[in-house]
């Protein structure tokens, strides 16, 4: 049996400098912020990273000086607004961007899953997404149809040097399965040239097969597995556990300001030495009080008031 | 309340986060039972019990029909299967394109924006598109600084020239008043002000020369029953604070 588990520091150490990346995630939910705190651990400079809606992976990335340029669709977090260290990364000119829309860039990585080296689509026409180019030399063509003459926009195939996903379990096999909303993890994971998975157990084969219908990455195309329980920690997993809303306050405060940030990083990526320690962290009853509901794969709120006992400052 | 009256019984209808996701419940519960509710995220026909805070929120796979993905659901936009779609931004213009990307130069940018999303799809794709906006000078411009999602581009026929199939903005709704766009022109014209609004403060108000097509009609305050449904769906006043 071939068995692809290793420890996030070597899985980390897979990534090199200068390497396009994309991450799995949308929202606060599915984004392997154990990963992208260790990528920061281990000191990664000139990333290019190619992003639909993780927010979180690029605004941690962007705000601990990782990222030389993104690729992006919409990065925002939601309830809170526009990412800081992204926008002031941007707005200070040390990470570069080329925009598109969500589907525009899921097109272009569908293309890279698909084998082809373009594909049409009929968004992105008369806006300024097509004006303005950074970084592709050839950010898009357009044609009018050859068979019906319809104007299209083609966009090129994107193929990551590594995709890094968060899912809910594997086996040592590298088959990954996920429940819940899966974003564009399938064109991702398909794209990528290496797929790297962390999820929240690593199961036995006989479990996996017994749900093959939740199955989103092969094993064939996993180069590697980590057990990480609370990978996506403060983001949440569907029917593991929920986003912890005091934590994403936490962070998006000290990400207004450099310096505050620089504290919440070294308080909660350079001063510990591995995610354990960041679990310690947080903190046992913080992270059991953030369990899914087993019906709701969320908090209930009902069940929280009533059980919570007051809770002090984190 | 506005919003929600965009909202044909039957319609599909292309939800956010936020006010649309307000707009698109109390339809459904005032006058469209079976409008359909997709997100951007690929879950359709949600019934959530919890206020979602995002189109991707756990609270949205509660009760809904289908848990599609990211690509079928914007898909189902480019083939035409989406009748009404609602955008906001940092910016509109008078031709109603939008800015949810850069103030200032696009490359060194003042104010670097969250980006397009799922906007632009929507604003290129959508049967019919309505805007949702803050009524501030800074908002409503004479001209975006970068046009992430298309109204009608540069007026008249600029929209069908560059090619766009979807049939673009036909309302956009602020905090003070109604409008819609000249068949003609595609300019944004005054239909409607809310109750004890005028047209100096809506003019006042706005970065750009506000037409008017005719006397402004008066929005209708909602009912209290109206009033009751908003705040059953967000009891915390979260989206809607404490004035629907």
């Amino acid at each position: 049996m071939v068995d692809k588990r290793c420890t996030l520091a070597e899985a980390v150490s897979l990534v090199h400098d200068g390497a396009s990346v994309t991450f799995s995630g949308f929202g606060h939910s599915l984004q392997p912020l154990a990963f992208c705190r260790e990528l920061v651990r281990q000191g990664r400079r000139r990333l290019h990273l190619l992003t639909m809606g993780e927010c979180w992976a690029a605004d941690l990335l962007c705000g601990a000086g990782c990222v030389a340029t993104v690729h992006l669709s919409c990065l925002l977090f939601e309830g809170y607004g526009r990412c800081q260290n992204f926008s002031r990364a941007v707005e200070e000119g040390t990470v570069a961007v080329e925009d598109y829309s969500h589907f525009a860039i899921t097109s272009r990585f569908l293309a890279g899953a698909l084998g082809v080296p373009f594909l049409p689509i009929r968004s992105l026409l008369g806006s300024d997404i097509l004006t303005h180019w950074t970084l592709e030399p050839r950010k898009h063509v357009l044609m009018d149809s050859p068979f019906s003459g319809e104007r299209v926009v083609l966009v090129p195939a994107l193929q990551p040097d590594v995709a890094v996903i968060h899912a809910s379990r594997a086996d040592a096999e590298g088959n990954v399965q996920l429940v819940g909303p899966r974003s564009i993890i399938d064109e991702q994971a398909r794209a990528a040239r290496t797929v790297i998975a962390t999820v929240e157990e690593v199961v036995d084969p006989a479990e996996i097969r017994r749900h093959p219908e939740l199955t989103v990455v092969p094993g064939f195309l996993v180069e590697a597995v980590v057990e990480v329980p609370f990978g996506a920690h403060p983001t949440g997993m569907y029917r593991y556990y929920d986003y912890d809303e005091a934590h994403i306050a936490e962070y998006y405060a000290a990400s207004r300001d450099p310096a505050r940030f620089r504290a919440y990083l070294e308080r909660y990526v350079y001063d510990l030495p591995d995610h354990w320690a960041y679990l310690d962290a947080i903190g046992l009853a913080r992270l059991l009080a953030l369990r899914a509901d087993p019906h709701w794969g969320y908090v209930d709120p009902e069940l929280r008031r009533a059980k919570e006992p007051e809770q002090g400052g984190s | 309340m506005v919003a929600s009256r965009e909202i044909r019984d039957g319609d599909r209808v292309f939800v956010g986060t936020g006010l649309p996701l307000i707009a698109g419940y109390v339809a459904q519960r005032r006058h469209a039972p079976h409008a359909v509710l997709i997100f951007e995220s690929g879950i359709i026909g949600a019934s959530p019990r919890h206020l979602a805070s995002g189109v991707g929120d756990f609270r949205l796979m509660t009760g809904s029909v289908m848990m599609s993905g990211l690509y079928y659901a914007l898909s189902l936009l480019q083939r035409g299967r989406i009748d009404v779609g609602f955008l906001g931004g940092a910016q509109v213009d008078r031709y109603g394109n939008l800015n949810s990307t850069a103030i200032g130069d696009y490359r060194t940018p003042r104010v670097r924006l969250p980006g397009s999303g799922g906007a632009n799809d929507i604003a290129s794709l959508a049967e019919r598109v309505v805007i949702l906006m803050p009524h501030e000078p800074r908002r409503l411009v004479e001209r975006v600084d970068y046009v992430t999602s298309p109204g009608f581009l540069r007026g008249g026929t600029a929209r069908e020239e560059a090619g766009l199939v979807g049939g673009g903005p036909v309302r956009v709704i602020t905090d003070l008043a109604v409008f819609s766009f000249d068949p003609l022109t595609r300019a944004l014209r005054l239909d409607a002000l809310y109750p004890g609004v005028s047209l100096r403060e809506v003019r006042e108000r706005a970065g750009f020369a506000v037409d008017v097509a005719g006397p402004a009609a008066e929005v209708p305050p909602p009912s209290e029953e109206d009033v009751a449904l908003l705040r059953d769906l967000d009891p915390d006043g979260i989206y809607l604070g404490r004035d629907p």
